[in-house]
């Protein structure tokens, strides 16, 4: 429990720093510079204020880290989620008995995503959301789809852990089909929000892309499991544990599969100039990583089967990273900008009307690196809570 | 408003006139128009490009679309704007603009940018913005373009131009003067790939996306 303490110091660090440095941090301005002339801090200052790192947000990326971490937490609870409710329609008895568990982890994951989005967003004007609305924005239709999913989800652990065992049969299967029907629409959403930005050719010509978004969770959904299953079951049922992650071994390795033929056709389709940053340009090795990581070493570790538990829980940990880089190459990549390929000149990190930019990653503020720790914290500490009041890690047949 | 930047010296009095006068938050990054320079060779020969840029203000504005709270809004007349007070930065539209016009003014924690001194100048009636009253070469004019006598579109019927990244599907409406007498600085500052235009072959495209959103046009909040 002291690694949540610390966690969730790191948060509460990263909320306090983001409130400070957004709304309480003062700089210099034009009326210091004319209230006091020749002030020498008046002038440091106002360097700082023109030439200094230019406030919270960069304007070369609008979206950085808080979304990269959004995005993950959100996808792979859903994915978590998702994979339950069809391991729930297609009766796989051992996820049946541990599903209030692993929909309580997808829940913790997509409330720490929300967590990091909300502090990402100006939370003082968050209201005008409600007062407000433009329905189309693809950012506009997430919010009604987690009022209606978040509840849905709790009530799916609460008929798996209800004693109505009658009435929870009865009603099963309509929920599973309507969550299923939501999480499609959660992920359709998604991409949506991503594909509307049509100056992003990365995100807009990326083929299939609420396919893709589904895939890659699947996989980084997978590695989570594994892991969770280890840390969760290795001591009360150790055989029943090694069955589980067997099981979920078969399910990574196919999603892997199918994450690794979409990656090796999908930047024939995307943009050339996109697609020449990615994969030649600055961000290859990042590119290359994440293959590796979430692609090549677990289909590796996971294909001959195994038994030790030791290189299942490695290829999930590289799965987490990798697939971790693999959305900070999505987001990042998609702000960077594009070459251009002039006549003479070949490939250059502007085009003919444009100052030349870098596409490397920027640093983000400490506060924000502390959120995005911090939401670990949110993951491990709701699901030791409700753990610990709803016993939801149990096995138990329903 | 169209942009004869074959004479813009990069003095950057513009970008001062415009912080001055609309009060952009203080920093190199923080700015509402900019000019950017950019170099090139073409057998031997160094070049340095000019092109004074800004918010295009689209016709058809992607910024709009994916703004969830209304605060980026098309005002009366086609003018793109922003209401800092319901922002709530989510950077949708920064990442959507193509022309990376949009910046996090901190001072409000609102998206900023170009708004042809809207609530300066233009609801005060005045014709100008402080750009163009500010540059001393006549790089900027400002102007009506659903007028056929205004000063803008007849120097659009008697000049060629072209808009950038046309291939978006915007619709911008800043009008890149081809360079006169002059086809060197041309071939030097067009690229190869840009479509340039006739007034009379520009104005179906501007009111094809004007029937399309004009709909949405709104007064000023």
């Amino acid at each position: 429990m002291y690694v949540v303490y610390v966690l969730l110091a790191f948060a509460l660090f990263g909320v306090i720093e983001v409130f400070y440095e957004r709304y309480f941090i003062l700089s210099a301005n034009a009326l210091d510079a004319g209230l006091a002339p020749g002030s020498r801090e008046v002038a440091e200052s106002m360097k700082e204020a023109i030439f200094g790192s230019g406030g919270e947000v960069k304007r070369e990326a609008p979206w950085s880290l808080y979304i990269v971490n959004y995005m993950y937490m959100i996808y792979v609870g859903s994915g978590i989620i998702l994979l339950v409710a069809l391991a729930e329609l297609v009766d796989i008895k051992l996820i049946k008995k541990t599903a209030a568990g692993f929909l309580t982890l997808g829940l913790a994951m997509i409330i720490a995503g929300l967590f990091t989005i909300m502090m990402d967003l100006n939370i003082l004007h968050l209201h005008w959301m409600f007062l407000s609305p433009r329905y189309t924005s693809g950012m506009w239709l997430m919010l009604p789809l987690y009022l209606v999913y978040i509840p849905l989800v709790i009530f799916e652990i609460y008929l798996l852990l209800s004693h109505h065992e009658h009435w929870a049969k009865k009603v099963a299967l309509p929920i599973l089909i309507l969550s299923l029907l939501i999480e499609f629409v959660e992920f359709y959403v998604q991409a949506k929000l991503f594909d509307m930005n049509t100056a992003r050719h990365l995100w807009t010509t990326y083929p299939l892309l609420p396919l893709y978004f589904m895939v890659s969770s699947f996989v980084a959904s997978a590695g989570v499991m594994v892991l969770y299953t280890y840390l969760i079951y290795r001591n009360t049922d150790k055989s029943k544990c090694e069955d589980l992650m067997h099981l979920i071994q078969k399910i990574t390795l196919y999603s892997v599969i199918v994450l690794g033929a979409y990656e090796a056709t999908a930047y024939l389709f995307i943009d050339k100039k996109w697609a020449e940053i990615i994969l030649f340009g600055d961000f290859k090795f990042y590119f290359y990583a994440y293959l590796i990581l979430a692609v090549a070493i677990p289909f590796v570790l996971l294909f001959k089967d195994y038994t030790s538990s030791f290189v299942k829980i490695i290829a999930a940990i590289s799965i987490i990273v990798g697939t971790y880089l693999g959305r900070m190459i999505f987001v990042y990549g998609g702000n960077a900008y594009p070459m251009s390929d002039r006549f003479g000149v070949g490939f250059e990190k502007y085009s003919e009307y444009e100052p030349v930019k870098d596409v490397i990653f920027f640093m983000p503020p400490w506060g924000e690196i502390a959120i995005v720790i911090g939401s670990l914290g949110i993951i491990i500490g709701i699901y030791r809570i409700v753990d610990a009041y709803l016993s939801v890690s149990l096995m138990r047949e329903h | 408003m169209a942009l004869d930047y074959q004479s813009c010296i990069d003095c950057k009095a513009c970008e001062v006139a415009c912080k001055e006068e609309n009060g952009v938050q203080l920093g190199a990054d923080k700015q509402r128009i900019w000019v950017t320079q950019s170099e090139k060779s073409i057998f031997g020969e160094p070049f340095v490009a000019l092109h004074p840029s800004q918010c295009n203000h689209c016709l058809d504005a992607p910024c709009v679309d994916v703004c969830p709270t209304g605060s980026s809004y098309f005002a009366l007349g086609g003018i793109v704007m922003t209401n800092k007070d319901t922002c709530i930065v989510c950077k949708g539209c920064m990442e959507a603009c193509p022309y990376d016009a949009r910046f996090v003014d901190d001072t409000h924690v609102a998206v900023d940018k170009c708004t042809f001194c809207y609530d300066t100048r233009i609801v005060n009636g005045e014709m100008t913005t402080a750009c163009q009253a500010t540059c001393p070469t006549k790089v900027r004019l400002f102007g009506d373009i659903d007028d056929e006598e205004s000063e803008l579109v007849q120097m659009l019927k008697k000049r060629k131009f072209y808009v950038l990244k046309e291939n978006e599907g915007t619709v911008p409406k800043l009008f890149y003067l081809l360079p006169e007498n002059d086809d060197f600085y041309a071939m030097n500052s067009v690229d190869e790939n840009t479509n340039i235009y006739t007034w009379k072959e520009f104005k179906p495209i501007i009111e094809k996306a004007k029937a399309k959103r004009s709909p949405q046009w709104k007064v000023v909040q």
